[in-house]
């Protein structure tokens, strides 16, 4: 199929605000599941569409299996593109849709007819050829927009938010449609969601952008587990990474944070050598943050009160006001957990799975193997 | 990520498809330059020269002073503005009112909503020659029932009769329009949020308070639009004139359209160049008439809101 | 509302509608009268309904001229004008270039200009260019007239139609020329119908355009042709009802069958 390569692809719009998309760089394999993950502006949608050919590219290379194609029109790409309206030609039956990016191409007509069958069959279309979009239900209207990409047989498909019109059901069956076609078609797909659950189940790898920028790229549990930063940090998991702000003390040959009034003393491969007094952020993930102690003993304590419970039935989420520091520190604890707000607790911090951020947000200890879950 | 301080490039865009664009919009410029806006230029040319069929002589402003002393069209530029100032009072007045007593839920709206509108479908000469046989003196229906009421003192030749002859047009062409108004105005209506309505009678408000402090200024904006669009077309008006009285009696129904044409083209002058001067004049009073009156109803806006 | 608020509210509609369609009545009664009987009593119904009068105004007053010549020259311009009506609109709907606004700003502001800023030139035009007293020259002439209005009317429309679309259908390999045949047009039918229908009424009962540049009698159209028939049968109001009601049934077939969408047209330019 098809290899994909964006060298440092800039969007400016407007010369008098930042770029849409800032030097974006990304080497996307052949058979590929790139997803481009990002708060809504973040600039993925525009790289998608700089890949599909609906935007010029101000500065940058992008190339689809070593050929530059930053001046071929959209039409001459070979792409294929799934729309977050779907875009389906309202004027045309589920038949029609699905077969008119095949008659451009000049297949003949019984192979249009033999691949629209094909994948009518695939998607479950068949009953529903002849009738036009409006009279399709939301999920039905995906499919034929899935439909018509899948049977252009492109080298890449491009997918621009394609599930966040369907309710939460159709949602999560769906995403798994979509895993299985990549499975089934072997092909290289982009797909750009600000839904953090379809990146990480979909994704062969992801690519977390904000502000125009790449912020990390990585298979979705090293990105979920190696933030690079605090962005990523706090953009991933649910809820996200807790970030406190943390000061370098001189015990321990500089390895220990000072947390409010607790001291943490952080295991060597986790934290560089640091001078004291300096500020960093110290990162930890709520399900590292444990009522009980670990049964290797290993963690550390903070005592606290509790101040906000989430019992969301097989786990509670906590949030504990540690004193002295300005965000309460939030753990994923077992469901049947015996707590009220205004108690008091004491915590045990996983430090072995813990992060480190310097003033600037970027990771400390970047070079680390993250602990696999 | 190093932030790239040097000055972004500029964006190349995508290749214009100025083939296509051309494409698409040759076809209607060019049937707008050619029979739009190059015969707009050479009326303009025309104006300032005397224009036989075989012989054009340049004149300067002559045609403007000899338009300046033209009684007949200054008769006519104010039979016109008459017209064109009366005509969206009584239209949009009558035709709100029509539209008032179908919005409060009368049984058949729908078709007195399609048969009110059928007059504005009708050609002017259709409805000029029905209105000539409606004012006919000895047998129009107007005058037979006035004298069925024995009111034979008030019957007269109403389009003969200088006085009443351009009433009488003015009459007619709201008799064609009030319908066409009225729809516009219904779709307003029923295009009004039902709340703000409701909430109005429970803030125990009558019909006239409803209709003063609470439909009109919601409907104001297509009121306006109707008065602008009445007021252009009767600045307009031939057809009708024309059928009927020609501008007679004694110009009293004379419009500038009718003028125009007939010193174009009636009066064995054979001069082009006279009536495009008063064309030209006409064009440049139209064109101030309803920019002010655009500017007039957007400052009333500014000064409410 | 009370009953007796209602009646009286209803009686008033009544009326008015009479108003409104009388005088069409009136007409539909003469044209089936001869003027001998009309004169006896203005207001009575057709007794015997003199159905011969229409063949006879169709064939012996060359109504069938007028009407084919009428038929003719606004389908053809219909035709002509929504064509490359809806091509400018789309493309200024559509595209994003230098002077986009401009130029549909120019197209549109027609709309107001009295029609003697043209017409006396357009008369020496159409002279100079051997289209004075044809057809030909008509047609274009009803091209240039109901652009304006057509172009604003699908402008609008064209501007609703997600973008996504377009993108689509790019991505799915057409050209732009393609796409607006078979997707954008397509899609603006519901409007392009409105265009059409409204073009035709205006055009069938346009006039002042017809008298500067028609004089021929073969060439007449309608409106032209009842002009000329008055002048000729002077008194015969029996058949001139007739020749009213033979200009007026197209238009009244149309509205019965379209009488929203023409609604909607005409009324286009005024709702806000």
């Amino acid at each position: 199929m098809a290899r994909v390569t964006l060298q440092e692809l800039t969007k400016v719009y407007d010369r008098n605000h930042a770029p849409a998309a800032e030097r974006v760089s990304l080497e996307i394999g052949d058979e590929e599941f790139m997803v481009l993950l990002g708060p809504s502006g973040c600039g993925k949608t525009t790289t998608l569409r700089m890949i599909a050919g609906l935007e010029s590219i101000t500065s940058g290379t992008l190339s689809i299996d070593g050929a530059v194609m930053n001046q071929v029109p959209a039409k001459d790409r070979d792409i294929a593109m799934v729309f977050q309206s779907y875009a389906l030609y309202p004027h045309m039956t589920v038949k029609q849709n699905l077969a008119f990016g095949l008659k451009r191409r000049s297949v003949d007509r019984q192979e249009v007819a033999r691949r629209v069958a094909a994948v009518a069959e695939i998607l479950e279309l068949s009953p529903l050829l002849r009738r036009k979009p409006h009279a399709l239900s939301g999920g039905q209207r995906q499919r034929v927009a899935l439909g018509r990409a899948i049977v252009r047989d492109p080298k890449v498909f491009l997918f621009d938010e394609p599930l966040s019109n369907l309710d939460a059901a159709l949602r999560v069956s769906t995403r798994s449609e979509i895993a299985a076609l990549h499975r089934r078609l072997g092909a290289t797909m982009i797909y750009v969601t600000h839904d953090q659950v379809e990146a990480m189940t979909l994704g062969t790898r992801i690519c977390i952008m904000n502000g125009g920028k790449v912020m990390q790229v990585g298979r979705p549990l090293e990105v979920y587990h190696r933030p690079v930063n605090t962005f990523v940090a706090g953009f991933l998991g649910n809820p996200p990474m807790n970030l406190l702000p943390a000061l370098v003390t001189d015990d321990v040959g500089g390895r220990t944070l000072a947390v409010g009034d607790s001291r943490l003393t952080l295991p060597s491969e986790r934290m560089p050598p640091s001078a004291p007094g300096r500020q960093v952020t110290f990162g930890i993930r709520p399900e590292n943050v444990a009522l009980r102690a670990p049964a290797d003993g290993k963690a550390v304590q903070v005592a606290g009160e509790v101040t906000q419970l989430e019992a969301l039935g097989a786990e509670t989420m906590v949030a504990v006001a540690l004193p002295t520091v300005s965000a309460p520190i939030t753990a994923r604890i077992a469901g049947d957990a015996a707590l009220a707000v205004g108690q008091r607790c004491t915590l045990h911090l996983d430090l072995a799975a813990s992060r480190l951020f310097d003033e600037d947000g970027t990771a400390l200890n970047p070079s680390h193997q993250g602990g696999g879950p | 990520m190093a932030a790239g301080s040097t000055a972004p490039p500029l964006d190349p865009g995508l290749k214009r498809p100025w083939g296509a664009i051309t494409a698409f919009l040759l076809p209607a410029f060019t049937i707008y330059m050619a029979l739009t806006a190059y015969p707009a230029v050479r009326t303009l040319w025309n104006s300032f020269h005397e224009v036989l069929p075989r012989r054009e002589t340049f004149l300067g402003l002559a045609n403007y002073g000899e338009l300046v002393a033209d009684d007949i069209f200054w008769k006519s530029v104010a039979n016109t503005f008459i017209w064109a100032c009366a005509s969206p009072l009584i239209e949009v007045t009558v035709a709100l009112l029509l539209a008032l007593a179908l919005y409060a839920k009368v049984p058949g709206a729908r078709f007195f909503r399609v048969a009110w509108f059928t007059p504005v479908l009708m050609s002017y000469i259709v409805v000029g020659i029905l209105w000539a046989w409606i004012y006919n003196y000895d047998w129009g229906p107007i005058n037979v029932v006035l004298r069925t009421l024995g009111l034979g003192g008030w019957t007269r030749p109403w389009l003969g009769d200088p006085d009443t002859a351009l009433p009488a047009l003015i009459f007619v062409t709201s008799w064609m329009w009030v319908g066409f108004n009225m729809v516009v105005l219904l779709a307003a209506l029923h295009s009004l949020p039902k709340e703000v309505i409701e909430a109005a009678e429970l803030d125990n408000c009558g019909w006239g308070g409803k209709l003063v402090f609470v439909i009109l200024p919601m409907i104001r904006a297509t009121v306006l639009n109707l008065v602008v669009l009445s007021f252009i077309g009767k600045m307009k008006i031939f057809d009708l004139v024309w059928i009927t009285t020609k501008g007679n009696p004694l110009w009293s129904t004379e419009t500038v359209s009718t003028y125009v044409y007939k010193r174009a083209f009636e009066w064995s002058t054979f001069d082009l160049g006279y009536p495009s001067t008063i064309a030209t004049v006409w064009f440049v009073i139209v064109l101030a008439a309803v920019l002010g009156l655009t500017w007039l109803f957007r400052l009333r806006e500014k000064l409410e809101y | 509302m009370t009953v007796l608020k209602r009646s009286i509210v209803l009686l008033l509609l009544t009326g008015y509608t009479l108003f409104a369609a009388g005088p069409f009545l009136w007409a539909a009664m003469m044209s089936l009268r001869t003027t001998t009987e009309i004169h006896l009593d203005h207001f009575a119904f057709p007794d015997p309904i003199h159905w011969d009068k229409y063949p006879d105004a169709w064939f012996n007053s060359n109504y069938d001229t007028y009407f084919a010549n009428s038929a003719q020259v606004v389908v053809a311009a219909v035709i002509i004008v929504t064509v490359i009506g809806a091509m400018a609109a789309h493309c200024l709907a559509r595209y994003r270039f230098r002077y986009n606004r401009l130029i549909y700003f120019v197209l549109f502001s027609t709309i107001i200009f009295p029609p003697q800023i043209t017409i006396i030139s357009l008369f020496q035009i159409m002279v100079q260019y051997g289209l004075y007293n044809t057809k030909v020259g008509l047609v274009l002439v009803y091209v240039a007239i109901q652009l304006p209005l057509t172009i604003y009317i699908l402008e609008s429309f064209f501007a609703r139609i997600p973008s996504d679309l377009f993108d689509a259908a790019r991505v799915d390999g057409y050209s732009d020329w393609e796409i607006f045949w078979r997707v954008a047009f397509p899609i603006a039918v519901p409007a392009v119908a409105t265009t059409i229908i409204l073009n035709f009424i205006l055009l069938w009962n346009e006039f002042l355009f017809a008298v500067v540049l028609i004089t021929d009698e073969a060439n007449r159209t309608l409106p032209l042709g009842i002009q000329r028939f008055i002048g000729d049968t002077q008194e015969d109001i029996g058949m001139i009802a007739t020749g009213l009601m033979i200009a007026i049934i197209p238009v009244i077939v149309i509205y019965a069958f379209f009488s929203e969408k023409l609604i909607q047209g005409m009324t286009a330019g005024a709702v806000k």
